[in-house]
Parts: structure tokens; C-alpha cells; sequence
């Protein structure tokens, strides 16, 4: 039957090679078998649409050869939790690194720009790509050792040999350290530490040692001054521990003190990056000037701007690490409530 | 296909992934050649697919399970299956497993 041999050959296409011509044989051999069976009840040959039916009925030739391949998985089940976890764990450090290295360079360049921002934004995709794909040949290798030869490594797959109960990492806290509801105690000697730091914070600029100690009085005596953006810088912590306090003050009084409220606690630090992006945005970067330039400009001049470059690379450095555990934060936070969200509604 | 039904399908060919293995070993208690064991195995109510069976008749094989030979019957040749000695060991452990999951399933019905 012409149409079986031409079925055949598609099968042959797909089967492994050096088992072709005996796989061949021997389904040649079952499907005439049935063949002549279902002519034989029939009691004429099959027609050319019966002959299809039958054909389809059976299944699309690289189907029925694939059957024929040894079972062969990229990553098998045995392997795949363990692959899975170094996944997740090494994409992300390699997204952390790679904000890191990244922010460096784009702050530390001469003139960041948001352009040099966006790139390295888009670029990430392709860094995580990268690690993935690292990450899936190392185990797709781990995978076709532990399938050749599960004798010379039996301990590969899925989980080490020596594993043991006594191991596993300590129970973890259901509160630590942030989930832990606040006893009333803790709630009042907050708002009291909270108005003697305020009241700490509004001395500084009558009694500068409070914070500087005696480095308050060799500022006073040097040539250096603090530059004109301390002072708002200073007014928005200051503004920025009342909205704290008042908060504070406020779940106290609706006696709801005992939780955490994270939503509140994101606000808070973002808007504890204003005063940060108000030093960062300050022209000319003057952090510190001279007193008396006119008369200090030549020996000290190069000193001012000394400092001044390392302040402002301090604060880039300080304001991105500030954004990433901000970022972080945010993500745990929305995945926590995705996940209550989902437990809702089961 | 409705999700409620994929799943019914998914666990269903799960449940009978194990037990065509087991009614291939039985029947090969007496030797056939692939078309033949289909029959036979349908006939007692177990239908199987030629792109299921022929690749399972293989592996079997490859595992040790089975012997075969090629040899002409009818004026053609056909490659003869039967259980081997290790495959009959194996199915007898198998045979021992499935009973006594049979009898516990139908103790918890």
C-alpha cells in the first residue's frame, strides 16, 4: 500500500539513526498486520479516505518517532527544584550587582544623565538573559551527566547525600524583626525617644557640638564653612522626623500601635530621599565654601573642591544604596500582599 | 478541552502510565509480536495506541524486561516478544505492588 510506505518514510525521517531500519521493520510488519486484519473484515481493501482515517488514527509520523527516542529531559524533575532555586537566587544577585556596578558608573561619569540611566535600565534585561542562560547550560550539563552516568555521581541530583534534618536552618521568628506586634511600652517609649531626638535635632544648629563634638569647634575655627544647603537639608529631617512622630503619635491615640504598617513605613523613606536629592541638585555641588574667600581662595581652594567632589560622590553612593533597599522593600512588601490577597480568595 | 477536564486526562493517563506497563508484562508471559499483543490486551478490555505500545515494547527490551528475536511467521518477518527471567522477577514484585495497592484502594472505598 503506497500510502503506508509513504507513512513510513515520514516515521524513518524522525527515528534515531541507528535503529532506523530494525524500528522499521518491525512496524511495518504490526501496521500490515493490522491492515490485512481490517481488510479481512471488511472484506475488500481499504479505500484511499479509509486509509487516512486509519493513517491519522494512528498519529503524525514524528510523533510516533518521537516515542521511539530515549527519554531525554533539558532539566529533569530530579534536578529541577535545585535548578530552580540557583535561578532565582543567582538572577537576583546578578540584578543586584548589576544595579550597583551600574549606578557607580552612571553617578561617577562626569555628567550623569537620565539617557545613561535608561540604558543601563534596558540593558538589564539582557544581563538577566545572560545569567539565566548560564544558569540553564550549567544544570542542562549537570542533567546529561547525571542521564549517562548515574553511577560516577549518584549525589547530583536534587539534594545532597548527607542531608539531614539536624541541619536545616533554625525556625525563623514570625515578627523578626519587623513583623512582631509592639507592646504599648515599646509604642509610648518610641514617641518619648522620638521628641527627645527631635528636641536633640533643633539644638544642632544653636550648639553644632551636640553633633559634631569637637570637630564643631575646629570648624568654627578653620576657614571652612558649610555651604547654604545644610540648612534645608536640615529643615526637611526635621520635617521629616514630625511627619514620623506625628504618625506615631496619631496610632498611638487610635490605639493601633500594634502592627507595623508598611505602606506607612515606604512613605516615610521616600520621603527621607527629598532632603538627599535637594544636596545632590545643589548647584555647583557646595557642600562646603571658604569663610573669607577672597583671602583664602588660593591656598585653600583646591581643598574646598576636593571635598566638595568626594561629599557629592558620597551622597550619590549613599542615595543609590538608599533607592535599591527602598526597591527591595517595595517588591517584598507588594509580594507579602499579593500573597494575602491570593489566600483570600482561596 | 475545559481545564476540569485536562486535569481528569492529565491524572488519568498518570493512573494508566503504570498499569499498561504491568498488562504488557503479564500478557508477555506468552510470547507475541506487537500486533498480536495490541489484540490480545484489547481484547481483554485494554485498549492501547500502536505509538504507545511499539515504543513501550523497546524500552522494555532495553530495560532488561523482555526478550525478543526476529523470526518468520505467515511469510513474514516478525520480532517475538516474552517476559525475560530478570523481567519476570520485576513483574512479580510489580504484580505484588499493585495488588496490594488494589486492596488497600478498595479497603478505603
Amino acid at each position: 500500500m503506497e500510502l503506508l510506505d509513504r507513512y513510513l518514510q515520514a516515521v524513518k525521517k524522525h527515528l534515531p539513526w541507528q535503529r532506523q531500519d530494525d524500528i522499521l521493520a518491525e512496524l511495518r510488519v504490526n501496521l500490515e498486520s493490522q491492515l490485512e486484519d481490517r481488510e479481512a473484515e471488511l472484506g475488500r481493501p481499504l479505500t484511499t479516505r479509509e486509509a487516512e482515517d486509519w493513517l491519522k488514527q494512528i498519529g503524525p509520523p514524528i510523533q510516533i518517532a518521537a516515542r521511539y527516542q530515549p527519554q531525554q529531559y533539558l532539566i529533569g524533575p530530579a534536578i529541577f527544584p535545585t535548578y530552580w532555586y540557583v535561578m532565582k537566587l543567582v538572577s537576583l544577585w546578578a540584578m543586584a550587582v548589576y544595579g550597583i556596578v551600574s549606578a557607580i558608573q552612571i553617578f561617577s561619569a562626569d555628567n550623569p544623565t537620565w539617557t545613561s540611566a535608561l540604558e543601563a535600565l534596558l540593558r538589564a534585561p539582557v544581563v538577566l538573559l545572560n545569567t539565566a542562560t548560564w544558569v540553564t547550560l550549567t544544570f542542562a550539563v549537570l542533567e546529561l551527566v547525571v542521564a549517562n552516568y548515574p553511577g560516577v555521581w549518584p549525589g547530583i541530583p536534587g539534594y545532597p547525600v548527607d542531608w539531614s534534618p539536624a541541619k536545616l536552618p533554625a525556625l525563623e521568628k514570625d515578627g523578626a524583626p519587623g513583623n512582631k506586634p509592639r507592646s504599648h511600652a515599646q509604642a509610648i517609649a518610641q514617641v518619648i525617644f522620638g521628641f527627645v531626638f527631635l528636641g536633640w535635632l533643633l539644638l544642632i544648629p544653636q550648639y553644632p557640638y551636640l553633633l559634631m563634638g569637637p570637630g564643631a569647634g575646629f570648624l568654627r575655627a578653620s576657614p571652612f564653612q558649610l555651604g547654604p544647603a545644610w540648612v534645608a537639608f536640615f529643615w526637611w529631617i526635621v520635617a521629616l522626623n514630625v511627619v514620623q512622630l506625628g504618625w506615631r503619635c496619631l496610632d498611638l491615640a487610635r490605639g493601633a500601635w500594634q502592627r507595623r504598617r508598611p505602606v506607612q513605613e515606604i512613605a516615610i523613606k521616600l520621603f527621607g530621599l527629598i532632603p538627599f536629592v535637594i544636596l545632590l541638585t545643589q548647584p555647583g555641588h557646595l557642600f562646603v565654601t571658604l569663610k573669607h574667600p577672597e583671602l583664602d581662595q588660593s591656598v585653600h581652594g583646591a581643598t574646598v573642591d576636593t571635598i566638595n567632589h568626594g561629599i557629592f560622590h558620597a551622597l550619590q553612593v549613599v542615595c543609590v544604596i538608599i533607592v535599591l533597599q527602598l526597591a527591595w522593600e517595595i517588591v517584598q512588601e507588594s509580594l507579602k500582599a499579593y500573597r494575602k490577597r491570593i489566600a483570600a480568595t482561596l | 478541552m475545559t481545564p476540569t477536564e485536562n486535569i481528569y486526562e492529565n491524572l488519568r493517563l498518570e493512573l494508566r502510565r503504570g498499569c499498561l506497563t504491568l498488562a504488557v508484562l503479564a500478557q508477555l508471559r506468552q510470547e507475541h509480536y506487537g500486533y498480536t499483543l495490541r489484540k490480545a490486551l484489547a481484547e481483554r478490555g485494554l485498549v492501547i495506541d500502536e505509538s504507545t505500545l511499539y515504543p513501550l515494547l523497546r524500552r522494555l527490551e532495553t530495560q532488561g524486561l523482555l526478550a525478543s528475536e526476529w523470526r518468520e511467521e505467515d511469510k513474514r518477518n516478525k520480532r517475538f516478544y516474552r517476559l525475560s527471567g530478570n523481567g519476570e522477577q520485576i513483574f512479580g514484585q510489580l504484580l505484588d505492588e499493585w495488588q496490594a495497592i488494589n486492596a488497600s484502594i478498595n479497603s478505603i472505598l
